[in-house]
């Protein structure tokens, strides 16, 4: 009885722990004051979410906003997506290559090899980012958002490579075997049955890699040079010595909003997929 | 449709790891044959079938089907289809493409395949469940729908490994006769895998016992129950008495056999000399009530009511707790035995076997135990 209630109130203890300063940090988004505070309420306003859309001439008239580039910002934030833009297909197309092989193919140098392919997800981001930086340096390529791609690709592949591995280790292997059995080659069996299979699991991974490559902060830090992304923009804009606008804190509400928006989706996903 | 002949010549089949899942096996299965190799789970006869489909090369041997050498040729280059325990239907796939599977991997145009696809579900009575998928379907359609996938590609040979087993009973023997029927009408050469003898009995023209690899006897179901030409054999196929003993005479076709019940007459169709440890083997069905050949007197244990025959299971010998178990199926025209009663059994000299010691039937239907 008194371990029910230990475990109970331990629960909520962590929960809190957890979502109190997510909570904190959406209410002060909503206060007219900076730096943002949910103590010293100055009134409600969408103002900081506003920033983004709001007109040249409001903005010139805030105080705070001014300070702010925006025409900067939205550049770093149109770099994110051009690096998600590769960084996501060549990771799915890696991470799903890796589980191919080592589900499908059974070798004694799978144990190695499975180490090889996640070690770069276990490794200090920064010395991923140090080291694509060095190593393309080396060839010749300045740093930006070329070895921004490839210092994360290096990394956001193990996703894919995990969650695909998850799924294929549940196909029966008699579905490919039918396959071939009734006369289709390997490319056949791949397209016709293994990956209409791995639909579901691909969706997942490309979202998750896109959350990981755009929230990505010390690989990219590393290894963007004079480059910006979004998160290194934010990183920028939080070392402020006047403490950070609220504006952050209105993008880290809209990111909890698109995160929860996904996790939704795939949870759906999921129990529909059950129930067939 | 036409099948085409079967030939394992010296196939041996050694895994990586050193395992011998197959001994050395010569085996002719004819053109249009229902062929059925029975035997229990781990003997070797999945990986047999998987050596004809092409899933499992052999380490020694070839596989010839229609005369032509199948080495180097992989499961898709092989005029075979398999059927798998699991059918393996195409969870995604509607139930028309899953037929259709095969054609389009042979790249026939999709209204012509689909068209076939039709013609091969109405041929399994399905029709009318083209657009469904198979998760919608019951397990005798699913079943019927793995049937027309692997005919679809117009094999010259079907696998089918334990493709019944999920089924219930009921649906089991219904889906027996449908397969025989299926069989004779496109005169496919069918290899049938099962460890179920009412399947292999029923269905097959001729039917291979197999047993730690190796392919005991070959012949009709008929010659199979019996003629067992060995104890495993004899055990594993229908319920047998057996009682151990040694050979003390010999005579054209007949042996005497000394066992710990008394010395009897039998068949020798293997032809063993004197003293040769043997054992003795005699259907329930022919054990009969007052006989005077081949005497055993013993005390009634159990009656167990089959409905259309009754079986007597009985304890034979003097030594207490030491007794030989012995049954005895009669029909069933009325009549209640008493347990306990003591009776005379005896058996016909004709109706039972001196086969050589060996391994026998682990789980099988021997009455040892009660």
């Amino acid at each position: 009885m008194t371990s029910d209630r230990l475990l109970t109130a331990f629960t909520w203890t962590f929960l809190a722990f957890m979502f109190a300063p997510l909570a904190l940090m959406i209410v002060a988004s909503f206060n007219d004051v900076s730096p943002p505070s949910v103590t010293d309420w100055r009134g409600f306003t969408f103002k900081w979410y506003e920033f983004f859309w709001m007109d040249e001439a409001r903005l010139r008239a805030d105080p705070v906003l001014r300070t702010l580039d925006r025409e900067r910002f939205y550049g770093c934030m149109g770099n994110s997506v051009q690096v998600a833009a590769v960084v996501v297909p060549l990771a799915l197309v890696l991470g799903l290559a890796g589980a191919v092989m080592l589900t499908r193919w059974q070798s004694r140098a799978n144990g190695l090899l499975w180490w090889v392919l996640l070690s770069p997800m276990l490794a200090p981001g920064v010395i991923l980012g140090l080291s694509a930086l060095v190593f393309w340096n080396r060839l010749g390529v300045d740093a930006g958002l070329f070895t921004i791609m490839m210092a994360q690709v290096t990394f956001v592949a193990g996703y894919p490579m995990l969650m695909l591995m998850a799924r294929l280790q549940r196909q029966p292997p008699e579905l490919e075997e039918a396959a071939l059995d009734l006369g289709a080659g390997p490319f056949r069996v791949f397209r016709r049955i293994t990956l209409p299979y791995l639909a579901p699991a691909l969706a997942s991974a490309a979202v998750i890699c896109a959350l990981a490559s755009v929230e990505n902060y010390n690989t990219t830090m590393f290894a963007k040079g004079g480059a910006c992304t979004f998160a290194t923009e934010i990183g920028a804009m939080a070392r402020n010595a006047n403490g950070h606008p609220p504006v952050i804190n209105a993008v880290g509400t809209i990111i909890i909003l698109v995160t929860v928006a996904f996790a939704l989706a795939g949870a759906l996903t999921r129990k529909r997929e059950a129930r067939v | 449709m036409r099948g085409q002949d079967v030939v394992l010549d010296g196939v041996e089949i050694t895994y990586p790891n050193g395992f011998r899942a197959v001994e050395r096996t010569d085996l002719t299965i004819a053109a249009g044959e229902f062929f059925s190799i029975l035997g229990p789970s781990g003997c070797g006869k999945t990986t047999l079938l998987r050596a004809v489909s092409g899933f499992v090369t052999p380490s020694s041997g070839r596989v010839l089907i229609g005369g032509a050498d199948q080495a180097g040729k992989g499961p898709n280059a092989r005029p075979t289809a398999l059927i798998f325990q699991n059918l393996a239907l195409f969870p995604l796939m509607s139930v028309r493409d899953n037929v259709a599977f095969g054609l389009e991997a042979r790249g026939v145009a999709r209204r012509e395949r689909h068209a076939r696809a039709e013609e091969l579900l109405a041929l399994v009575a399905l029709a009318d469940q083209a657009d469904k998928k198979p998760t919608e379907l019951s397990g005798g359609q699913r079943q019927r729908v793995a049937i027309a996938r692997a005919l679809a590609v117009e094999p010259a040979v079907l696998l089918l490994d334990e493709p019944l087993s999920a089924l219930d009973l009921k649906l089991r023997s219904h889906m027996r006769a449908e397969l025989r029927a299926i069989q004779k009408q496109t005169g496919v050469t069918f290899i049938y895998i099962t460890h179920d003898q009412g399947e292999a009995l029923t269905m097959s023209d001729r039917v291979a016992v197999m047993n730690k690899g190796r392919i005991e006897q070959v012949g009709t179901g008929d010659a199979i129950y019996s003629a067992p030409e060995t104890a495993f054999a004899a055990t594993f196929v229908g319920e047998v008495n057996r009682i151990a003993g040694r050979v003390v005479a010999v005579e054209p076709e007949y042996a005497r056999v000394e066992t710990p019940l008394g010395v009897f007459r039998a068949r020798n169709p293997r032809g063993l000399a004197v003293g040769a440890v043997a054992w003795l083997f005699v259907r329930p069905e022919a054990m009969q009530i007052g006989l005077d050949e081949n005497a055993i007197p013993a005390t009634l244990q159990r009656r167990d009511l089959e409905g259309p025959f009754v079986a007597l299971h009985f304890s034979a010998g003097t030594e207490a707790g030491m007794g030989q178990a012995l049954s005895l199926h009669r029909t069933n025209m009325g009549g209640i035995e008493v347990i306990g009663t003591e009776m005379r059994l005896g058996f016909r000299a004709a109706d039972a076997l001196v086969l050589p010691e060996g391994a026998l039937a682990e789980t099988g239907q021997e009455l040892a135990a009660q």
